[in-house]
């Protein structure tokens, strides 16, 4: 068995599962953002009277997406769910300003190897860098079986296990080289499967790099992504939860030398270029000579996939001494507190700040446009962003560009989608 | 401007302010309707629909308190509303009633003897207020600054200035 | 002679010798500004068909109130105000990131002493802070004075204000401003200029007496005067172009004053304006343990540098009630800049805030919008009702100092026992 299939069989009590099963297992761990806490919270109070929670610890609310509500109905939905959470005793809340929402939760030390984490963020198959099995469900399923009874059931997905091999070239990172997978496989390449994202260039990663690959499992139609656990991902658990935690359950979820895959492809990492996802979809990803020279008006870093400390800090590096263009509004978004903190510390926003950037709350940023990100018509925004499909951030017709943070930073540097390699002391 | 403005009266209290008159989250709109549809809306059941029943606002003291914002003249103006009788005006919402072409009259006068429902009637060219068989004077708007509502508000004004070739 | 600071200045910018008060004059503003509603002045002038205007360097343009941008309408309409500002050359242009227009205008030397400026925001009387006269209007003769370059005004009559004594620890000139507001009334300036005078004026900082005459505005004042001294010229040196290009005016030591006040600093205690209008004032000691879900630090009456130090003081190595969702906004770039530099911003986070970008945030209703029944204290200088959010929530002003203690103990409180 793989990885998936070892935390599906523990989970559920058996001692082997096969793609294709249906199990019903424990869940450890249930998260939803400010959005869907709203929406699940309504099915559990409206179609299942008399419920009760079974384990209000296994939840987590994080607002996320409104970092202050803009409207009386965002505010109105956020107390509801604050009442709901006092209700049921829901310890593990994080009110607005706290983040994004997998950030905030990888940081708060939450999610350990060996987990089963669902969450109606389809974007949850992140935990998967961590050795956790998880995935995104509906709002039914998360009141009727994870609220009510700490369960939930999964069809054993297949899986199909990428590769990774060689050096990137200089101005390519990780998130490149993960979009560059979605362009490869196409929206619809891995419907229900498992991805396991392996080979030295995944091992040569640290876990902050790693998490872009499962967070992307979706936007090809995975159920979950993964990368099976190794040193680094026991360090960066412990440096979290203190040595007692998570150094056991890795040995236990090691992928089996005869673990099937439904598929092995093989990346070269060294022949990938700098990617970008243009509009409307997040699956028509292309090398970014396909959108080079296209005027910008805002520029964002931010969000589960641009917001890390190591985001800010390219950013940073790319800014020191110069401006941002004058036709571009630069935005910058921690993906947590602690990270908006160090990034303070470091002097990273003074740099930013000087060089004409706005440094907003850590937040989901202008994903979905709740506090900020609404485009005109006529206008052009490049992020780090998850999701660019038209309406989603103000106007249809406005144009969204997702890329990598370098990326970002050498466009908002030239008021143009700028290929990064083009930088001088890149 | 019509010579005589007649009809039914609904009265305000003192201090009715702009966030009262028309919210913030409104200022999107600059259309007299739209904003009609959200006028008063923060006193709660019933408004604005309960005040298309009546032509002229009655109010106590510093009406229009507050933001400068034009649209509180301008949503007045939507709900049909003819003219705003109060003991004073703060002086934002007076220019921009002006501006607006939306009449306004400072009568301290008529306040303690009208009630809400009342009829009233009011020459803004005599400068007097009638009711109940009574009669209430009020001074006059300046000439120069008369001539504005007079042409139909600012817009209108300018707009007549500018094609007469006098700007 | 014996002419009023209004008096001289409205003489001046109508090309008159003298004026008196009643009287209506033709005034030319030096400077005519606007902030997110810029966009509604644009479509008057095109509905009237200008083509022209009086003189694009007296423009300025400040996106403020909502930055940045949340819905496709406010996106649109600040694409008009950049699109404007670039078709007629408007270099006074300030975007959604520059912070709060008075503040933004002020730093960068577009307000000097004896300056005519109006603009489409009440809070335009902040200039007084710099001796310049500043009075707010509406879009349309904003509109009107970008093509005609006037507008008519009448001359106010003048109230004269003496500080005495000086500030006991804890109390500042948010308390003042609130007391004077309670004491004198909502209209008790109606129309009326108002020049602040007396000893304790001197020792004021400049963020001080921003905040004065930002907040002189909700007693109905057309316009406030704190006379410039050393402090304002300092203050202004390094930011003007040309130091030299403006004429302070002061008032005629025989100039008439329709009424004088006085106030005693030292007997003012940390004032809070309660629910629903800004002169339903209290001392603060009437309102303790109120309970509060939010609290406001920002605005053009307290968003300043100084403002936030003196939170972040009283916040430093402590951690905001669990129950407080405290936002902070930065009043401007600037602002925020110098408190990245002195750690104010991280003693802030640290403290369990959450700090914005710079703008206008809450005070406006950008962010920070109330569900039914809760209650917010802001340093903002408004607390009409639904201005943040349902008409069932519920908002108290005061100073920073209050703020920050009340965010500490999640309710309202008194900010002397951090001053001993």
């Amino acid at each position: 068995m793989n990885m998936v299939e070892k935390i599906l069989a523990c989970k559920s009590g058996q001692n082997s599962v096969a793609p294709g099963d249906v199990v019903v297992t424990d869940i450890d761990l249930m998260v939803m953002h400010d959005l869907s806490a709203n929406f699940v919270m309504k099915v559990f109070d409206n179609e299942m009277e008399g419920a009760s929670i079974a384990d209000p610890s296994k939840l987590v609310f994080a607002f996320d997406h409104n970092f202050a509500p803009a409207t009386r109905e965002s505010a109105e939905a956020l107390a509801a769910v604050r009442r709901f959470a006092a209700k049921h005793k829901i310890r593990h809340l994080f009110d607005c300003g706290c983040g994004s929402i997998h950030h905030v939760i990888m940081e708060a030390g939450l999610v350990t190897p060996g987990m089963i984490v669902i969450g109606c963020d389809s974007h949850t198959p992140i935990y998967g860098a961590l050795g956790a099995f998880a995935t995104g469900v509906g709002n039914n399923s998360m009141a009727a079986l994870g609220f009510a009874h700490s369960k939930g059931w999964f069809k054993v997905p297949e899986t199909l296990k990428i590769h990774f091999h060689g050096a990137p070239m200089k101005g390519v990172g990780a998130r490149d080289v993960s979009q560059f997978l979605v362009g490869h496989l196409g929206e619809d390449g891995a419907i229900y499967k498992a991805l396991e994202y392996a080979g030295p260039y995944i091992q040569s990663l640290d876990v902050n790099d790693r998490s872009l690959f499962p967070l992307q499992a979706i936007d090809v139609g995975g159920k979950c992504g993964f990368v099976n656990p190794d040193e680094k991902t026991v360090r960066h658990v412990r440096e979290l939860l203190g040595d007692s935690a998570a150094g056991a359950r890795v040995d236990l979820l090691q992928n089996d030398p005869g673990a099937r895959y439904a598929q092995v492809i093989d990346i070269d990492v060294s022949r990938i270029e700098p990617q970008v996802a243009c509009p409307p979809t997040v699956g028509n990803v292309k090398p970014i000579d396909a959108a080079v020279g296209t005027p910008i008006n805002v520029a964002e870093a931010g969000g589960s996939t641009g917001g890390r400390l190591s985001d800010i800090r390219t950013l940073a590096r790319c800014l020191t001494n110069r401006q941002v263009h004058p036709q571009v509004r630069l935005q910058v978004v921690a993906a947590s507190r602690g990270i908006y903190l160090a990034a303070l510390k470091e002097g990273l926003f003074e740099i930013l700040h000087t060089a004409g950037a706005n440094i907003f709350p850590p937040s989901a940023g202008s994903n979905q446009a709740f506090n900020m990100g609404a485009l005109a018509e006529d206008e052009v925004m490049i992020s780090t962003q998850a999701r660019n499909f038209p309406g989603r951030n103000g106007h249809p017709k406005a144009r969204h560009f997702l890329a990598s943070a370098l990326t970002v930073a050498a466009s908002a540097l030239t008021g143009r989608i700028t290929d990064p390699r083009t930088l001088e002391d890149l | 401007m019509e010579d005589q403005i007649k009809g039914r009266v609904y009265k305000f209290g003192d201090n009715v302010n702009s966030d009262i008159i028309i919210a913030g989250r409104y200022l999107i709109y600059i259309d007299p309707a739209q904003l009609a549809e959200h006028a008063f809306e923060m006193l709660g059941d019933g408004f604005p629909s309960r005040l298309r029943n009546f032509d002229i606002l009655v109010a106590g003291r510093n009406f229009g308190c507050g933001s400068a914002r034009e649209q509180a003249a301008t949503a007045i103006k939507g709900l049909g509303i003819k003219a705003v009788v109060a003991v004073s005006f703060a002086r934002t919402f007076y220019r921009n009633a002006i501006n607006d072409a939306l009449p306004i009259v400072e009568c301290p006068a008529l306040y303690d003897v009208v009630a809400e429902g009342d009829e009233i009637s009011i020459d803004m060219a005599k400068g007097i207020v009638s009711h109940g068989g009574h009669e209430y004077g009020f001074p006059g708007i300046p000439a120069s600054v008369a001539k504005i509502l007079e042409l139909g508000g600012l817009a209108n004004y300018l707009k007549s200035t500018l094609e007469a070739g006098k700007l | 002679m014996s002419q009023t600071i209004a008096e001289k200045i409205l003489a001046r910018k109508s090309g008159q010798a003298r004026v008196s008060p009643g009287q209506i004059v033709d005034a030319y503003p030096d400077l005519v500004m606007s902030h997110t509603a810029t966009w509604r002045s644009v479509s008057v002038m095109k509905k009237i068909g200008a083509r022209k205007l009086y003189d694009p360097d007296r423009l300025a343009i400040v996106l403020d109130h909502i930055s940045p941008a949340k819905t496709e309408k406010y996106a649109a309409d600040q694409q008009t105000s950049r699109n404007f500002a670039r078709e007629f050359g408007i270099e006074k242009f300030y975007d959604v990131d520059a912070g709060i227009a008075h503040l933004v205008l002020m730093e960068h030397g577009h307000v000097r002493p004896g300056d005519l400026i109006v603009g489409t925001d009440s809070h335009c009387t902040i200039y007084g802070a710099l001796g310049a006269l500043g009075s707010g209007i509406g879009y349309t003769e904003v509109a009107s004075v970008w093509v005609t370059g006037k507008l008519w005004m009448k001359v106010p009559t003048t109230i004269k204000l003496t500080l005495e004594g000086g500030f006991a620890p804890g109390v500042g000139a948010k308390d003042l401003m609130l007391h004077l507001i309670g004491r004198l009334g909502a209209d008790g300036c109606g129309y009326k200029s108002v020049e602040f005078y007396g000893a304790a004026l001197r020792a004021m900082s400049i963020s001080e007496r921003m905040t004065m005459a930002n907040l002189a505005m909700e007693m109905g004042s057309k316009c406030v005067f704190i006379p410039p001294d050393e402090k304002t010229l300092e203050w202004l040196l390094s930011r003007l172009k040309d130091p030299a290009s403006y004429e302070p005016v002061s008032a005629d030591p025989d100039a008439h004053y329709e009424q004088s006040i006085g106030a005693e600093l030292s007997e003012l205690a940390p004032m809070v304006a309660c629910p629903h209008q800004v002169e339903n004032t209290k001392p603060v000691t009437e309102v303790l343990g109120t309970r509060i879900d939010q609290a406001f630090l920002g605005s053009c009456a307290n968003g300043k540098y100084e403002d936030l130090a003196i939170a972040a003081a009283i916040l430093k190595g402590r951690r905001v009630d669990p129950r407080v969702r405290l936002i902070v906004t930065p009043g401007s770039k600037e602002i925020m800049l110098e408190a990245m530099r002195s750690g104010v911003l991280a003693t802030l986070m640290e403290s369990g805030a959450l700090v914005t970008n710079p703008g206008c945030g809450a005070c406006a209703g950008d962010g920070g919008m109330m569900a039914d029944g809760e209650v917010s204290l802001s340093t903002a200088n408004r607390n009409f009702i639904g201005r943040m959010g349902s008409n069932k929530s519920s908002i108290y002003l005061s100073s920073p100092a209050t703020l920050a203690a009340s965010a500490l103990k999640g309710v309202i409180a008194d900010p002397r026992e951090f001053y001993c």
